[in-house]
C-alpha cells in the first residue's frame, strides 16, 4: 500500500509537470534550434548562390555543355546563351558572370563578371581547358595508341596517416564540452523546477491533507522520482533525437559528406559520453535535485517560490565554472581533489575520465562517496521534510530552519 | 474511538497546549470550540501527528501513524485545492492517497457531486470553480472515502446558509454510519445543533469539557425569556433581576443572579393569569463561550 502512494504520488508530479508547455518547449528546443540553423544555412546557401552562376557562351555547343557540367547545377545558368542575355543578366545581378568560350588551334575563355572569378573556379576553368586542349592537341599529333599512352601517364600522391592523436584530442574536447554543458543545462533546469514545484507547496493546507494520507518521506521520495522521470524522458527525446539526426545526416546529401568526414570523431565522443560518465551525470542531477527540493522547503512562502532553486543552481553553475581553466590539464591537483567531492564529482570527474588520467578504482571511490552522500542527504531531508513543509513562520531563514526541524 | 490523553505541545517557551484529555466515541460528534490561538488547530495537527508532542494520542487503541490514515478524513481550515486539476481528478489524487480504489471513486463521483449540488462540474477546472465550489469539492475529498475517523477544521467558515445545511446533513450522515467526528467552529449554533460533546480551550486550556446540556445547565437557568405588558423600567425593580434586554415590543431577557427567583418572578409577571411566554433557560452556549473563552465579559 506504501509503495503505492509513493508511486501515485510520482506519477502526479511527473504527468503534472510533463503534460506542461514549459517542458514541451525545454525538451524540443534544441531539435528546433538545429533544425532552425540547418535551414537558415540551406535558404542563405540557395540564395547566394543564384546571383553567384555563370553563364556560358560559346559558338561550340559541345564545349560548352563540357563547361556547364563542371560547373555544376548551382554554379551554372544554362539558359542563357548569348552574350547579349549574359549582359542583361549580369545586370540584373542574375549572375555574376559569363564565359566566352571560343575553339580554335589554341582554346580561349574570356571571363566578364562583377567580381573576379573564385580561386577554385578559375581553377576548374583552367583544368577543364588545359584538359580539352591536351586532347585536341593528341588528336592533332596523331600519335599512336601507345604515345597517348605515355602521355597520359599521372603522378601517384598517397597520404599515409600512422596516429589519429590528433582526431582523439577533438574528440576527448567536444565530450568534455558536451557532458559539462549538458550536466549544467539538465542541473540549473531540473534544479529550480524541483524547488519551485515544492516551493509551490510550502505552508498550503493541501500538505495537511497530503500528510494525512502518506508520511512526508514518501510524499518527498514520490516528488524526487517524479522529476527523475521527468529527466530519464528529456535524456530519451535526446538520445533518439541524436540517434535520427545521425541517421538522417547519412542519407540526406546536405550532409552526408560531413558525416562521412567526421563519423570516426563522431562515434568516439558518443562512446566516451555512453560510459561511466553518464551514471556520474544522472546521480549528480539526483542529488542537485535533492538539494533542491531542500531549499523549496525552506522557503518562507510559495510566493518566493521562483527564487527557491538559487542555492542549488548557484552551485551548479560555481562547479561548472571551476571546469574552465581544466579543460587541458584533467590531471591538476584542484580536479583530482574535486573529482571526489559530491556536487562537483559530476564535472570533474567525467573529466577525468575522458582524457583517461582516473583509475578504476578512483572512478569506483568517486562514485561511492557520491550515492553515500546521495543515500545521506534524502533520508535526511526526508524525515525533516513535513516539519519544513508544514512551518509557516515568515521569520528568518535560520529561525524557519530551526522551528521546520523542530515540529 | 479517539483518546487524547495528557496532551501538550510547546513551542520553544510558549505552551500551545496543556494536558489536554477527552475521548470520541464511534458515532459521537465532538465539537472542539476556543477564540482564534486557543491550541484548536494545535490540537487537530498533533491528532495527525504533523507535531512532535507529549503525552498520549490514539485511534482504536492504535498510535496513529500511517497504518490509520486511511481511516482518517480530514478538512483543514484554509481550504486548498490543485488549482490545474479537473475535479474529477482532484477527486481521485486525494482518494486514491487515502488508499481507494480508481475505479470505485469514479463510480462514486457523480452521486457525491449531486449530494453537495456541483452536478456537471466533473471536468471543470478546480481554478475556474468558485469559492463556494471549490468547498464543497474538499469536503467531498474528505468524506468519499468514508473515513471513520473525521476531522474539520472550522468547516463551515464562509459557507452561506444552504451550503451549511448541506455540510450538517453530511457529517449527520457520517455519524449515522457510525464515525467518530470531531470539529472546531466559532459558531455556537452549528456547535449546539450538532455535538454531542464539546470541549472549550482557552490559552491551550481545557476550560469547558463535557455534553452541552449538562454544560449549559452548570451555568444555572439565569435566564428568562418573557413576553409582557410590563415595561422595562418596571421589570428591573424586580427582585433578583439584573439585566432587562428589550428583545420585541412586549418580549424581554431578563437576568437574574438567582435562579431560584424564577418562581417569584414568575407569580409577580402573571398575577396567577395566563401569561404567553415565561421561559427559564440557562445561558446559550454562545454566552458561555464569551464567558469562558474570552476574558469573561459576557
Amino acid at each position: 500500500m506504501g509503495m503505492r502512494k509513493l508511486w501515485l504520488v510520482t506519477v502526479n508530479t511527473y504527468l503534472r509537470q510533463v503534460k506542461s508547455w514549459s517542458f514541451l518547449i525545454l525538451v524540443l528546443s534544441p531539435f528546433v534550434m538545429i533544425a532552425l540553423s540547418f535551414g537558415i544555412g540551406w535558404i542563405s546557401a540557395n540564395s547566394a548562390t543564384n546571383g553567384d552562376r555563370i553563364a556560358v557562351v560559346s559558338n561550340q555547343p559541345a564545349l560548352r555543355s563540357a563547361y556547364l557540367k563542371t560547373l555544376g547545377k548551382d554554379g551554372a545558368a544554362p539558359a542563357i546563351k548569348t552574350v547579349k542575355a549574359a549582359k542583361q543578366a549580369q545586370r540584373t545581378e542574375k549572375i555574376q558572370g559569363y564565359v566566352v568560350l571560343t575553339q580554335g588551334k589554341q582554346l580561349k575563355a574570356v571571363y566578364r563578371g562583377s567580381q573576379a572569378l573564385s580561386s577554385s573556379r578559375k581553377a576548374k576553368l583552367t583544368s577543364f581547358l588545359t584538359s580539352v586542349q591536351n586532347q585536341q592537341n593528341v588528336a592533332q599529333a596523331k600519335l599512336t595508341k601507345q604515345q597517348v599512352a605515355t602521355l597520359q601517364q599521372q603522378p601517384i600522391v598517397q597520404q599515409k596517416v600512422t596516429s589519429s592523436l590528433g582526431q582523439k584530442k577533438v574528440a576527448k574536447m567536444a565530450s568534455f564540452w558536451i557532458l559539462v554543458f549538458m550536466v549544467y543545462m539538465i542541473l540549473t533546469t531540473y534544479s529550480s523546477i524541483t524547488a519551485q514545484e515544492i516551493a509551490s507547496e510550502k505552508g498550503t493546507k493541501i500538505m495537511e491533507i497530503i500528510f494525512s494520507s502518506t508520511t512526508a518521506i514518501k510524499y518527498f521520495l514520490g516528488k524526487i522520482f517524479g522529476v527523475l522521470l521527468m529527466i530519464v524522458t528529456q535524456l530519451v527525446v535526446y538520445v533518439i533525437g541524436g540517434w535520427a539526426s545521425l541517421t538522417a545526416g547519412q542519407h540526406f546529401s546536405a550532409t552526408r559528406d560531413l558525416y562521412t568526414s567526421y563519423h570516426a570523431l563522431i562515434n568516439q565522443v558518443v562512446g566516451n559520453l555512453f560510459s561511466i560518465n553518464l551514471v556520474f551525470l544522472f546521480v549528480g542531477v539526483i542529488l542537485y535535485t535533492v538539494l533542491a527540493a531542500f531549499c523549496g522547503a525552506l522557503v518562507a512562502k510559495p510566493e518566493d517560490s521562483s527564487k527557491a532553486g538559487y542555492p542549488a543552481v548557484y552551485l551548479s553553475m560555481i562547479a561548472f565554472f571551476a571546469t574552465f581553466p581544466f579543460q587541458s590539464n584533467a590531471d591538476a591537483l584542484f580536479v583530482r581533489i574535486m573529482s571526489y567531492m559530491p556536487f562537483f564529482s559530476s564535472y570533474f570527474m567525467p573529466m577525468r575520465v575522458i582524457n583517461g588520467t582516473a583509475s578504476t578504482l578512483q572512478i569506483s571511490l568517486s562514485m561511492l562517496i557520491l550515492l553515500a552522500t546521495l543515500l545521506g542527504m534524502t533520508w535526511y531531508i526526508g524525515r525533516i521534510y513535513g516539519g519544513l513543509m508544514l512551518q509557516t513562520d515568515e521569520g528568518s531563514f535560520w529561525k524557519r530552519l530551526k522551528r521546520g526541524l523542530a515540529n | 474511538m479517539l483518546k487524547i490523553e495528557h496532551l501538550a505541545k510547546h513551542f520553544g517557551d510558549l505552551e500551545a497546549l496543556h494536558d489536554i484529555n477527552f475521548q470520541v466515541a464511534d458515532g459521537e460528534i465532538m465539537g472542539l470550540i476556543g477564540q482564534n490561538g486557543a491550541g484548536k488547530s494545535t490540537t487537530f495537527h498533533s491528532i495527525l501527528n504533523f507535531l512532535k508532542y507529549e503525552g498520549t494520542i490514539s485511534w482504536n487503541d492504535q498510535d496513529i501513524n500511517e497504518s490509520v490514515f486511511d481511516q482518517i478524513g480530514y478538512l483543514p481550515e484554509e481550504r486548498s485545492l490543485m488549482p490545474k486539476l479537473t475535479v474529477e481528478q482532484q477527486i481521485l489524487y486525494l482518494a486514491q492517497l487515502k488508499g481507494q480504489p480508481a475505479r470505485k471513486i469514479k463510480g462514486g463521483i457523480d452521486e457525491w457531486l449531486q449530494r453537495f449540488e456541483v452536478k456537471g462540474k466533473r471536468t471543470d477546472k478546480i481554478r475556474a470553480l468558485s469559492k463556494g465550489n471549490q468547498q464543497k469539492i474538499q469536503l467531498i475529498c474528505t468524506l468519499i472515502h468514508r473515513p471513520s475517523l473525521i476531522i474539520l477544521d472550522e468547516p463551515f467558515s464562509g459557507l452561506d446558509p444552504v451550503n451549511v445545511d448541506l455540510l450538517e446533513q453530511a457529517i449527520l450522515n457520517a455519524k449515522a454510519q457510525g464515525a467518530a467526528i470531531i470539529f472546531s467552529s466559532h459558531d455556537m449554533g452549528n456547535v449546539e445543533a450538532l455535538c454531542d460533546e464539546l470541549v472549550m480551550l482557552r490559552h491551550g486550556n481545557m476550560v469547558l469539557h463535557g455534553e452541552i446540556r449538562a454544560i449549559r445547565e452548570q451555568f444555572g437557568k439565569n435566564e428568562i425569556f418573557v413576553t409582557t405588558d410590563w415595561s422595562q423600567e418596571a421589570l428591573l425593580q424586580l427582585e433578583h433581576v439584573i439585566e432587562a434586554k428589550q428583545l420585541s415590543r412586549h418580549r424581554f431577557m431578563l437576568r437574574v443572579d438567582d435562579p431560584a427567583a424564577g418562581q417569584p418572578i414568575f407569580q409577580e409577571l402573571s398575577g396567577g393569569h395566563y401569561i404567553e411566554e415565561f421561559s427559564q433557560q440557562p445561558p446559550t452556549l454562545d454566552e458561555i463561550f464569551r464567558l469562558k473563552a474570552g476574558d469573561g465579559h459576557a
